[in-house]
């Protein structure tokens, strides 16, 4: 009877053996089919191509065709042998096998420690422990934000009606503790700025009046000078451009930079010559014109007094012109005596 | 036809602005005073965290700044510059992400001193709103600048004294005779530890509740809705019935006000109203670093590796005083100069 069973079970095992030698085999046949770069991750690092150069851009491309009729070649090659991706998938899972038994090696001494020391740790800290450390926890960060020692919320809620009398002095106590916290804190706190009337706010206020851009370039140049100056140029500078930061933060211009002045000066020069050319000519052109119309007007005059002239003429004449006669009577041909 | 294309290349394309609503006055008509506007962006490229933490400064700065500002990657400082003046922009907060650190500078435009900042930590508000159980964001939150509160700064050191009146004059000042009190609705704080030297920056929204009222009653109020009686035998059980006033009540002794006037339907005029702050927005520490006097250009008039470096800071600016003519604003140009190239801006 053992016999047979051995059988029944060693041919068991045989066929069990041969149905997963099956299934294996099916599903090397099926990964071959499928090319390797698609099958298996690609573990080389890409080349990120928009932030090359334009001659590093040109060399990747001459790389990547000769890669590509490379390998065209060598597929075709039949006498250089094809890596199939199964080989391909064989030689990755050696390779982490290797890693992996690297790995163990080192770790084997270690881990016998770490894991004593797991369980030390899991066996004392118990519910009570974990639930202190919570409570202190919540104290820390509420008393952070400043309030008195008031009774915590935890604590609050075991009695949900608390004596009356005893409620009242801790009330008042908070409230004075409350204030003197208030007080102090306020003695160094600066708001945003606001405008009450009486006030002015800083440096805004004092409105001088404007000194002109000449006068300005001047003061910047003794500035500049008073700056080189070996003795105090350099606490001269410091507190000047202090002086001048903080009134720019504050948005009140500061002109003291002889560059920029000259130029602005030398700007407003330009555009005022522009100016006055323009309004001469304006009035030129006005003169002008009023002298062609003056003229126009005196010549249509002329003329009109003119016309009136030649038509009295004609109409006198006209009166002469008879038959036989004409114009006026010039005398006798033979007058003269 | 053909078509033609327009080949003028190197031109900014800022969109002309009587096309869009230009509804903002560059003068505060209240105070007679220019209205700080300010454009937030960066010059380098930045990780995904820290644009929101770009977007998240625009939106603490509305209304007064470009909230959808588009820069590209050609654009320099200088068109920036060139922008500004027309549209009376004139703070520039810049972000700028290096392999070491995270910086941000404040600047004033003309010619304004730059402050730099190193962040150390920040959190963004979309965290901080994940954090809390209630966040809160009002339909018309921003829409009113915030107020500023700035506290441990003193007034003796004088690169501190010049970060406070910087940050005083990003936000538009308030007339007390004219202002609504309903319009102040957000707060940003700036805290500043003199042992570590850091400054935190927080952004809260302000809530305004009334002091000494059951919160029943209250919730009632503000939000009209139908309570549940059920187990109560009158109405005047729900009016009269003592609730635990919130928890929070006792801490904020000191942070109840007298109201002048009413806001909204819950807080009445003189009476007490408790002052509750939310924390939204984003949430840096950060530590002055560097203070230039030009913008991102000129002397260094303070650098925080002091000791060291007060010698050298001093020297550079010794002889910046003298190539300062030449230079303003050139250090910026990174091999285009003058060349104004393509941006798109919307102002809100």
């Amino acid at each position: 009877m053992a016999k047979k069973k051995e059988k029944v079970v060693d041919s068991g095992l045989d066929t069990i053996k041969s149905m997963v030698h099956q299934h294996s085999e099916f599903f090397d046949t099926l990964v071959e089919l499928i090319p390797a770069r698609f099958y298996l991750p690609d573990e080389t690092e890409r080349k990120w191509f928009p932030g090359l150069s334009k001659a590093q851009k040109a060399r990747a491309k001459r790389k990547t065709t000769e890669n590509l009729k490379k390998a065209r070649r060598d597929r075709l090659d039949p006498e250089k042998s094809a890596l199939t991706t199964l080989d391909l998938l064989k030689q990755k899972i050696e390779k982490e096998k290797k890693k992996l038994s690297n790995v163990v090696a080192e770790d084997d001494d270690e881990s016998e420690e770490e894991a004593d020391h797991k369980k030390a740790k899991s066996d004392s800290v118990t519910y009570e422990e974990l639930r202190q450390r919570l409570h202190r926890k919540i104290d820390e960060l509420k008393g952070g934000r400043g309030g008195s020692e008031r009774p915590r919320s935890h604590e609050k809620r075991k009695k949900i009606v608390p004596n009356k009398r005893k409620r009242e002095k801790t009330v008042e106590e908070e409230e004075d503790k409350a204030k003197l916290d208030v007080e102090e804190a306020a003695k160094d706190l600066t708001y945003g700025y606001v405008k009450i009337d009486d006030d002015e706010e800083h440096g805004k206020g004092s409105k001088k009046r404007r000194l002109s851009k000449s006068r300005e370039l001047e003061r910047a140049l003794k500035l500049e000078a008073a700056k080189k100056d070996p003795e105090k140029g350099e606490v001269i500078a410091k507190k000047h451009s202090w002086q001048a930061a903080t009134s720019r933060a504050a948005g009140i211009k500061v002109h003291d930079d002889p560059k920029l002045l000259k130029q602005s000066i030398h700007k407003e020069k330009k555009r005022q010559e522009k100016n006055a050319e323009k309004w001469k000519e304006r009035v030129e052109g006005q003169q002008k014109v009023r002298v062609e119309k003056q003229q126009k007007r005196s010549g249509n005059i002329a003329e009109r007094i003119e016309q009136n002239k030649q038509r009295k003429i004609a109409k006198r004449e006209k009166k002469l012109m008879r038959p036989g006669f004409e114009g006026r009577k010039e005398g006798v041909i033979n007058d003269g005596k | 036809m053909g078509r033609f294309k327009n080949n003028k290349k190197g031109r900014v394309n800022v969109k002309p602005i009587a096309m869009k609503k230009n509804n903002q006055a560059n003068v505060d008509h209240v105070t007679g005073d220019k209205i700080p506007k300010s454009f937030v962006f960066s010059r380098t490229k930045l990780p995904a965290s820290v644009k929101q933490l770009q977007m998240d400064l625009r939106k603490l700065m509305l209304p007064y700044t470009a909230l959808s500002l588009k820069e590209k990657k050609r654009n320099t400082l200088r068109d920036f510059l060139n922008v500004s003046g027309p549209m009376g922009v004139t703070h520039f907060l810049m972000l700028k992400k290096t392999a070491s650190a995270l910086s941000l500078r404040v600047a004033r435009t003309p010619q304004g001193p730059t402050l730099t900042f190193k962040i150390h930590q920040y959190s963004l508000a979309s965290d901080i709103a994940q954090s809390q159980l209630r966040p809160r964001c009002p339909p018309d939150l921003f829409k009113n600048p915030p107020l500023i509160v700035l506290s441990g700064f003193g007034t003796q050191e004088l690169h501190l004294k010049l970060a406070t009146i910087m940050f005083q004059n990003i936000f538009p000042a308030i007339d007390i005779n004219t202002v609504k009190l309903s319009t102040c609705q957000r707060l940003v704080l700036l805290n500043y530890n003199k042992d570590t030297k850091l400054i935190d920056f927080r952004h809260y929204s302000i809530r305004l509740q009334p002091v000494g009222v059951s919160r029943r009653l209250r919730k009632f109020v503000e939000k009209h809705e139908v309570p549940d009686l059920r187990n109560l035998q009158d109405v005047s059980d729900f009016v009269t019935k003592a609730g635990y006033g919130s928890e929070s009540e006792g801490d904020e002794e000191g942070a109840t006000v007298t109201l002048s006037s009413d806001i909204g339907r819950v807080n009445r005029g003189s009476t007490k109203s408790a002052v509750k702050l939310q924390e939204i927005g984003p949430r840096m520490t950060m530590q002055l670093v560097k203070v230039e006097e030009g913008l991102c250009s000129g002397g260094i008039i303070f650098d925080e590796s002091e000791n060291g470096d007060e010698k050298i800071a001093k020297k550079k600016q010794n002889e910046d005083s003298e190539e300062e003519e030449g230079e303003e604003g050139s250090e910026e140009e990174e091999g285009e100069e003058g060349s104004e190239e393509e941006m798109d801006e919307d102002l809100e």
